[in-house]
């Protein structure tokens, strides 16, 4: 009984399983095979598939494929990938882990390539090429830029008798207006997200530039984002948090953006990607405020994230960097763009008139996004310390905003921890 | 003990050859099943254990020997101590909450009604659905300002209370999420354990006079041993390493407040890139998980009807 | 006695409280008490599912919401089309179903062997390797995944190619034996009376032979159970699949759902119509494996 049901079945996988094998022929005389690892969805899947066509009807001798995944779990895939000696030829990866994987050999330093004149390296955006160089190693070819500023909803403003945000307005401004904004019925006048993660960090971070301060000292050696300035920044957002009560701290990090397009919350620093989602609010958008007294002006952040190229040997890795060179030309980038959304990640093409307007008109917005752009002054330090660091940081800014520490002893602790990071490596 | 020697049925005790014989079938019998789970079950639990002993970030192939450092840094680490406290809390919470939810359940479900089937197809759908899915739901119910279970809480006059957004209450909420998420599994695992009381002992005691009540006590529960042992030791295993719950909803906040042991080694090995100390970790966890098994089993020993 | 019809150890009770006479009131009812109890209950336990499906028919822009809108204003099940075109599902559900028939079937064959032996054959060593292969399950999987990896790997160089990394003989091969199946199966095998298992082996039936006859019709209620929760760990696997998989034709379900999951945002109405459809097959396994979960009395030749 079981014996017959066991032999049927097991003949039935055999040759289900070697039918299903057919596909990974070995390609000994054929066109190069490249795999390029990505997780892009909706509008930016499309183009990207497209793009890959055309590349593929081009160059012959070159077959690209792709494999989608989920953005957050490339560095596992990666990670296990490369010690178990299959790495993919490109792959799609956060910004944040530059200093990371830096120290995999496998993979390519770029910066031999990149200097040479067909690649424009100087027309990407300054914070996008920090973020891509480790020491004197470049890791990637950035892929996507953005930053921060604030979306804010018009009929809520209008509501509470405030004007809405102009170009010159200071953190003061803001929390009057958080304030203003923040009524009993569950309304809030901005929301940040209190997980601790670097999603928090980074909302900080331009506040502590802002007020002059930065994370680490020049040399990368020490912590100094507990100086007077970071202790500025923060208190700023425990007078808003614990005072006012005008922040909403989400700490599942999970519904910003939906509250926001309930018309819940009126301000949300955020980036370009979440303005598709306000469908339903009438929504504005304006650079970060300034610090009354301090000339580091409406500082912001970027969070680039890089084309990795793994070298898989002569032939793929050649094609490798052809065809991320191809992609991340101005044409391409161009029509990317305009089809997805996307900021533009050349300098160039962001300045183009027409392309600025055919995006606003898409989404509107989007004009503010690129211009702030010019705000991108500073960049996270690509040290590999920098997850703990985070990390740290992260804590201490939670701490104060549930209302459990000040900020300067919140600070100095999270330093100490960074100090530490960076001695014990 | 050798269950051929039982005097009941007058069996003589087995022979030497015997013996002998029914040690090869007893290997014979495991033995597939040993090799396919030694291979990739066992193996890999040693390779990770050389890992412990090296500083590896898994970034590159150099990997120094680091002997016990790994273990000594561990040993005065605060924070694996708190996520030690939380793990035992939890599970502590987590087991006999579920398996008492689960046994309720499976009883009233243990009955021939009409769409019996369509309830108890319920009870598994309920692990078919991702924790993905669980994890928004109870974010929403739990949620400060808009969820449900505040509204409750305040047509009865209790204020708001901040559940997974504060570091008192957001473990708490892990805990009822959890036991939500596993009621299925238990039910599932109580029903088969129910199906198999013989109802003759049910007929014959009613006949006697006995109540439900007593019935209940003094047959099935006896009988629902071995399954009592099972969900013990499998639920104790699943709490000690919970994962999953914490990284899609807190993760490990607020102010590591749910911050367990795998996801402290998780975000050891794949966000500080610590992979040798993630691995020591993972021992001492191994460690904490086989004591508590082995204590399970013994304690349980005279509870759990052996035939 | 021997009843042919489903018993249940409340039947019995029923005839028998028939007897006394105010509880006999309770079942002039149309329906039983039960039935009161059970539906919230329900209720509660599928609430996910039930947010999934209302999920499921809405728009983007209504599935942007804080609080959830519950009901969606015009149910679009378009979704489900859109969802099913945004990946190649067809594919990745043969290979869901090819990957779980095989871990089941060699799950349902290797456990009951090894489970039977640890519960009822001794053997030099049997404690020892028994907790041996539990202790397989204490270290977590985060930890394991990588040598894992590579001896998986090891095996698709060595052995045979369609074990190896990047096909769906990998995704099988880690899972064609599980201790917590052998465990599972151990412990409902204890509670067998062994005097019928003693009285077949008088009669020279053989310890295979035994099992066979005697045991796993016995067990009907815990293999089937047992498939049933194999079905479901094999189907919703998703981690190890993640990693070993790299090209779109050896990807399983779960991989696909990872489709609709992007940096910034979720498509969610999407993501949980393909969750919904995904669903399906496994509600068709279990609903055919609970036939089981009923013991019929007449097949246990038990003597009054």
């Amino acid at each position: 009984m079981i014996r017959s049901r066991l032999v049927i079945a097991l003949a039935a996988v055999a040759a289900l399983l070697l039918a299903s094998c057919g596909g990974k022929a070995g390609n000994a005389s054929g066109p190069t095979e490249i795999a390029v690892w990505n997780g892009f969805t909706d509008a930016s899947a499309t183009n990207f598939a497209a793009l890959i066509d055309r590349y593929n009807k081009d160059h012959p001798d070159v077959r690209v494929t792709q494999l989608m995944t989920s953005n957050d779990l490339v560095l596992q895939k990666v990670l296990t990938a490369v010690r178990g000696g299959s790495p993919p030829d490109i792959a799609y990866m956060y910004g944040s882990w530059a200093p990371n994987i830096a120290e995999i050999p496998t993979v390519t330093d770029l910066s031999g390539y990149v200097s040479q004149p067909g690649w424009n390296w100087d027309d990407f955006y300054p914070a996008e090429r920090a973020a891509a160089t480790v020491g004197d190693k470049v890791v990637g070819v950035p892929a996507l830029v953005d930053n921060l500023a604030v979306v804010y909803n018009k009929s809520l403003f209008a509501e509470a008798g405030i004007a809405p945000p102009t170009k010159d307005w200071t953190w003061n401004d803001f929390r009057t207006a958080a304030a203003k904004l923040t009524n009993s019925k569950g309304q809030y006048g901005t929301l940040i997200s209190g997980d601790g993660s670097e999603d928090t960090v980074w909302h900080y971070l331009p506040m502590l530039w802002g007020a002059g301060g930065d994370i680490l000292s020049p040399d990368n050696q020490r912590a100094v984002f507990n100086s007077a300035a970071g202790v500025r920044a923060l208190t700023t957002l425990q007078q808003m948090a614990v005072t006012d009560k005008s922040i909403y701290v989400d700490a599942t990090n999970a519904n910003g953006v939906n509250l926001m397009n309930s018309g819940k919350i009126g301000m949300l620093v955020t980036g370009p990607w979440d303005l598709p989602s306000f469908t339903d609010i009438e929504y504005g958008v304006q650079v970060l405020p300034a610090y009354p007294g301090s000339d580091e002006g409406h500082q912001t952040i970027s969070g680039p994230d890089n084309w990795v190229i793994f070298n898989n040997g002569g032939e793929r890795q050649k094609a490798a960097l052809d065809f991320v060179k191809w992609i991340t030309a101005a044409p391409q980038i161009q029509s990317t763009s305009a089809a997805t959304g996307e900021l533009p990640t050349r300098t160039s093409v962001g300045q183009d008139p027409a392309l600025v307007a055919e995006l606003t008109q898409k989404v509107p917005g989007t004009e503010t996004f690129i211009e702030n752009l010019s705000n991108v002054k500073k960049a996270r330090p690509t040290v590999p310390q920098y997850p703990t660091i985070s990390q740290a940081l992260g804590q201490a800014i939670v701490s104060v905003l549930l209302g459990t520490a000040q900020p300067a002893d919140a600070l100095n602790t999270a330093a100490q921890a960074a100090d530490a990071a960076l001695a014990g490596k | 003990m050798p269950t051929e020697s039982l005097a009941s049925t007058g069996t003589p005790r087995p022979s030497l050859f015997q013996r002998w014989s029914d040690g090869l079938t007893g290997w014979a019998l495991v033995g597939p099943g040993a090799l396919l789970i030694l291979i990739f079950g066992g193996l890999p639990v040693l390779m990770s254990l050389t890992l412990s002993f090296q500083k590896s970030d898994l970034l590159t192939a150099d990997a120094p020997w680091v002997g016990f450092e790994n273990y000594r840094k561990l040993a005065t680490d605060p924070l694996f101590v708190e996520a030690i406290k939380h793990t035992l809390v939890y599970t502590a919470l987590f087991v006999p909450g579920t398996m008492l939810v689960g046994l309720l359940v499976a009883v009233a479900m243990n009955r021939s009604l009409r769409f019996i089937s369509v309830y108890r197809s319920a009870a598994y759908l309920t692990m078919a659905v991702s924790t993905i899915s669980q994890g928004i739901i109870f974010m929403w119910l739990t949620d400060q300002n808009y969820g449900l279970v505040n509204a409750a809480l305040n047509t009865v006059g209790i204020e708001s209370q901040p559940f997974l957004s504060s570091p008192s209450q957001a473990l708490y909420v892990i805990v009822a999420m959890t036991i939500w998420g596993w009621t299925g599994f238990a039910v599932i695992i109580y029903l088969a354990a129910l199906q198999a009381v013989p109802v003759e002992l049910h007929e014959a005691a009613a006949v006697d006079g006995a109540s439900r009540l007593t019935r209940f006590r003094t047959i099935t529960v006896p009988l629902l041993g071995p399954a009592n042992l099972f969900l013990l030791v499998w639920l104790s295993i699943n709490a000690l390493q919970l994962f999953d719950e914490v990284y899609l909803t807190t993760r490990g906040g607020p102010l590591r407040a749910t911050s367990v042991i795998v996801y402290y080694l998780w975000d050891q090995a794949f966000v500080q890139f610590n992979a040798g100390y993630a691995a020591a970790m993972a021992y001492a966890l191994f460690v904490v998980v086989v004591i508590i098994t082995a204590l399970q089993f013994r304690i349980t020993r005279k509870y759990v009807h052996n035939a | 006695m021997s009843h042919t019809t489903e018993i249940t150890a409340d039947t019995v009770l029923d005839d028998a409280v028939d007897d006394l006479p105010a509880a006999s009131r309770a079942r002039r009812l149309p329906f039983s008490l039960w039935h009161l109890v059970l539906i919230p209950l329900t209720f509660v336990l599928i609430a996910p599912l039930v947010w999934m499906l209302l999920t499921s028919l809405q728009t983007h822009a209504e599935a942007t919401h804080f609080p959830p809108v519950l009901v969606p204003e015009h149910p679009r099940f378009q979704n489900y089309a859109d969802a099913w075109a945004a990946a190649p599902f067809g594919h990745f559900l043969l290979n869901s179903l090819i990957v779980t028939l095989v871990v089941l079937v060699s799950n349902l064959v290797v456990c009951s062997l090894a489970g039977y032996a640890f519960a009822r054959v001794q053997f030099l060593g049997r404690g020892a390797l028994f907790l041996t292969l539990m202790a397989t399950l204490m270290v977590p999987f985060q930890v394991t995944m990588i040598p894992v990896f590579l001896i998986v790997k090891w095996f698709g160089d060595n052995v045979w190619d369609a074990l190896g990394i990047d096909h769906i003989g990998a995704l099988m091969l880690p899972n064609l034996a599980t201790a917590f199946g052998i465990f599972f199966l151990r412990q409902f095998f204890q509670t067998i009376p062994v005097e019928l298992e003693e009285a077949a082996r008088v009669d020279g039936t053989s310890r295979l032979g035994v099992l066979f006859k005697i045991v796993l019709p016995l067990s009907l209620p815990a293999m089937s159970t047992l498939a049933a929760l194999t079905v479901l760990t094999s189907w919703n696997d998703f981690m190890w699949p993640l990693i070993v998989v790299t090209s779109t034709d050896q990807m399983t379900i779960p991989l696909g759902l990872s489709y609709f999951q992007g940096a910034h945002n979720t498509q969610w109405p999407l993501l949980m119509a393909a969750n919904v459809m995904s669903l399906v097959p496994m509600l068709v396994v279990f609903l055919v494996a609970q036939k089981y979960f009923v013991q019929s009395v007449a097949s246990t030749g038990l003597k009054g």
